[in-house]
């Protein structure tokens, strides 16, 4: 297989940002990319949008045409990718492999999603009462479907409300080093744990808020980077499994809710790709999903950080922090950063992109060579890896 | 003469005490009121799955369904059809209501007996639910308590026998509704030329031999002088069953002489009288007294609630939370009426090759991806494996404890935790045992719209 090389990138600021509207954080993204790639729009050959929830937002990115428009990019193929919160992985595995088959020479993968033009009551939780089967899992937030997972893992691996808090405490610190993330602000055990309860045992500052925001990733293949202009980063591996369904998790008497085995399928992909086969030792720093920060914890586990039932002592022994054994989230994660769905996963590897060149400003991790991004999205239902390298 | 082959009932989980209702009155007792997701139907479902709990009979030899109440919650449609189609109960089955007065529940039960007797009929259910509030302030003054109860009558031997039925139509009411107003007459003249009358001429008409009976229900707004009226036909005040429904339950109006009687079933012969805009007397001779524990069925120990909480559960069907104003939400009759087997009768799926069972219809299993699946009857009954506490989902009562549920005998549900008004009261945790119970899901109460809930497992039989 042709090596990938992602040669531009770009991000706006994560946020409530009422005066950005959905198409300017396109054009906002977009531009930072194409510039920092030194190319122009019109080297572009193919893109894909990566959007997740149109119409409990703005009701814009239900196709590729949404990114034409605001670039003026037309008369190329643009496709629209959904897959909860890989959508936008989802973008760049579709792009890799389109630089791959020939069809372009030069790929744009852009994740855009404009949630806070509505009150967090009117997108997220709407979406869970409202829409959907009328009977079931009726009753449940994003919220509640993940902190199913973090009552059976504390009755099962003796993990505390303090571990799922540590990891809030972790990532808010981090986001405080980090101008572009929603939450600046670092916070303390106490305030986590104190926090507003939303689905026991998370509490508000255990949940990343619904946000504004887009990333963009443009790539080409291996031999076409110009070592003159280029810092490229090189796609080492993409793993991508849809493991199970919206409904079936809960429904499924062998489902231990301990795993997410879309992680376990999409991480060993990646990681045979990548020939990786150590991940702690291999790789210097992940940026993972951690919508909830039950999730981040248990990720550990299932990315091989560690073994089953161990999570809770990587957070105790701070191996995850910024200087730690594998630095996690050192971009404040989706707890800090915020979570506008369609564009975190390409602004996780916008992420990984900066600290590899070396870049990253203050929560710079040192040396690193190769890093991972994750993503869970639905009930724990599709994962995608990707891992980049020098 | 037909016969009680069983009979069930159910009360909701909550009450008032009455001297929260009047304090300046120092009464005791209590009524019982309905949850937020309670209805006439989720209470009828549950008195005849009560009903048929006692019983080998199954639901399928069911002729006819005749419900009662003067509550309705729809109008141009039958509850009797609507509970047999939720019940699982033979497409054929003939269903009627019973309405408009509470003397209806004994009525259904009369129109029952007769049925069997003509031998049209082999087994009818009976079922009977009221949900009444009485306008804010005039609680002390309108005792109500909601319940439902059910029998299934036979031509075959059972708990007891119904000896006689007999009604006496009068025109005159005490107190009705006409063109949504009520309506009171001068109550000198109801009480005389309507209830005495009409009761003077039934007991002349049909000869009771006082010395025959052991037990007489007088179910009636003039309780004090329907017993003089029965004195003077030669009965003596140890054969009144004293009404202790009224006091536990409050009075629960189409169910009231039927939960009278199943509470009197101890003794041997029983008359029940129920006067309402007309007489009904009905004759019991009992045949298997049923054991105190079998009488004392549902969960009693009830939970007492605030006045507060009673002016918010008077709200039922407008659940807007604190947060959120619930809209429409998404219903399909559509989906529902295809998906019945699985979201109403909780048919499941055995995997022929590994066993599992699923709740919901899959090509291959998840395990063993083997594509043979055998149709199984899943079980109401079941474990907490997990569960959350949802504090943002919308409801008069938060928070929603979202239960993940393996069931007995195989399957897993998800599903809320209802009856929780006080959580402090409802702790659950993984490895609880719970029930499943029918409740109504639809927030904003728009249409019908039932499924699953589940309830804290307590000692029923």
């Amino acid at each position: 297989m042709k090596e990938i090389a992602i040669i531009g990138v770009g991000v706006t600021k994560f946020g409530e940002l009422f005066h950005q509207s959905y198409d300017d954080l396109v054009r906002d993204a977009a531009m930072q990319a194409v510039n920092d790639a030194q190319i122009s729009l019109d080297d572009i050959g193919a893109a894909w949008l990566s959007t997740a929830f149109p119409e409990i937002g703005v009701f814009k990115g239900r196709s590729g045409m949404d990114l034409s428009e605001p670039l003026s990019l037309y008369n190329i193929p643009v496709t629209r990718v959904s897959n909860f919160c890989a959508s936008g992985a989802d973008a760049i595995r579709n792009a890799v492999n389109a630089l791959r088959a020939g069809e372009c020479d030069v790929a744009m993968a852009l994740g855009v999603e404009k949630l806070r033009d509505r009150q967090p009551q009117d997108s997220i939780v709407k979406m869970m009462v409202e829409y959907g089967h009328p009977f079931l899992q009726k009753g449940f937030t994003a919220a509640g479907t993940f902190a199913v997972y973090a009552n059976r893992m504390m009755k099962e691996f003796g993990v505390t409300r303090e571990d799922i808090s540590e990891v809030s405490v972790k990532n808010h610190f981090h986001g405080s080093m980090n101008d572009k993330a929603f939450y600046q602000k670092p916070c303390s055990l106490d305030e986590v744990m104190k926090s507003q309860m939303v689905a026991d045992p998370l509490t508000v500052l255990d949940s990343c808020p619904t946000t504004d925001g887009a990333a963009c990733v443009i790539l080409v293949r291996a031999e076409d980077v110009d070592k003159k202009k280029h810092h490229p980063i090189f796609i080492k591996g993409v793993g991508l499994s849809v493991s199970t369904g919206w409904d079936l998790p809960f429904f499924n008497p062998n489902h231990d809710f301990l795993s997410f085995e879309a992680t376990r399928v999409a991480a060993k992909n990646a990681y045979k790709q990548a020939g990786i086969s150590n991940p702690i030792d291999e790789i210097d720093l992940v940026e993972v999903h951690d919508c909830f920060s039950i999730v981040e914890l248990l990720t550990y586990e299932d990315l091989g950080l560690c073994k089953q039932g161990e999570a809770k002592d990587l957070i105790r022994g701070k191996e995850t922090q910024l200087g730690g054994k594998i630095p996690v989230n050192v971009s404040g994660g989706l707890l800090s950063c915020g979570h506008p769905v369609g564009a975190t996963g390409i602004r996780m590897v916008v992420e990984v992109a900066n600290h590899l060149r070396g870049n990253a400003g203050a929560r710079q991790v040192k040396n690193a060579k190769t890093g991972m991004t994750h993503n869970i999205g639905g009930p724990g239902a599709i994962a995608s890896v990707i891992i980049l390298g020098t | 003469m037909s016969n009680i082959l069983s009979y069930g009932f159910y009360f909701p989980h909550f009450h008032v005490e009455e001297k929260i209702l009047s304090p300046r009155y120092g009464r005791k007792g209590k009524r019982i009121v309905s949850y937020v997701d309670e209805d006439i139907i989720t209470l009828s479902f549950e008195a005849v799955e009560n009903c048929f709990s006692k019983i080998k009979n199954s639901k399928a030899e069911v002729d006819a369904i005749l419900f009662a109440t003067t509550s309705s919650v729809f109008h141009n449609r039958y509850h009797a059809s609507f509970l047999a189609d939720l019940l699982n109960l033979p497409k054929e089955i003939h269903a009627l209501d019973f309405a408009s007065t509470p003397r209806a529940g004994t009525d259904a039960l009369i129109y029952a007996n007769q049925m069997i007797n003509a031998g049209i009929y082999k087994k009818i259910l009976i079922v009977a639910s009221d949900i009444h509030f009485p306008p804010i302030g005039e609680e002390p003054r309108n005792s109500f308590g909601h319940s439902a109860v059910a029998f299934i009558l036979g031509n075959e031997g059972g708990v007891a026998e119904i000896t006689s039925t007999n009604s006496f139509s009068s025109s005159i009411a005490e107190e009705f509704i006409y063109k949504n107003e009520k309506i009171t007459y001068d109550p000198r003249y109801s009480r005389d030329a309507g209830f005495k009358h009409n009761t003077k001429s039934a007991l002349e008409k049909i000869k009771v031999n006082a010395g025959d009976y052991d037990a007489v229900i007088l179910n009636s707004l003039y309780a004090k002088l329907a017993g003089g009226i029965f004195f003077k036909a030669g009965f003596s005040e140890e054969q009144f069953a004293k009404d202790t429904v009224t006091s536990n339950y409050g009075y629960t109006s189409v169910c009231h002489a039927l939960l009278q009687l199943i509470f009197s079933l101890e003794k041997k012969n029983i008359l029940l009288f129920d006067y309402f805009n007309g007489t009904n007397i009905i004759t019991i001779r009992v045949q298997s007294t049923p054991s105190s524990s079998e009488r004392v069925g549902v969960r009693l120990e009830s939970e007492g609630i605030s006045y507060h909480d009673y002016l918010t559960l008077r709200k039922a069907g407008n659940f807007n939370s604190l947060k959120y104003d619930t809209k429409e939400m998404f219903s399909s009759e559509m989906m529902q009426e295809r998906e019945k087997d699985t979201l109403q009768y909780l048919k499941g799926l055995k995997c022929d090759s590994c066993g599992t069972i699923y709740y919901l219809k899959s090509t291959r299993c998840k395990k063993c991806k083997c594509e043979k699946f055998t149709d199984v009857q899943l079980a109401t009954t079941g474990t907490v494996y997990t569960l959350t506490s949802e504090h943002y989902f919308p409801t008069s009562f938060p928070p929603i404890n979202m239960l993940v549920i393996d069931l007995d005998n195989g399957g897993r549900i998800t599903v809320q935790q209802t009856d929780t008004m006080y959580p402090e009261n409802n702790k659950i945790e993984i490895g609880s045992k719970v029930k499943l119970v029918l409740r109504k899901m639809m927030e904003n109460d728009e249409k019908p719209n039932y499924f699953w809930k589940a309830i804290a497992l307590r000692i029923t039989n």
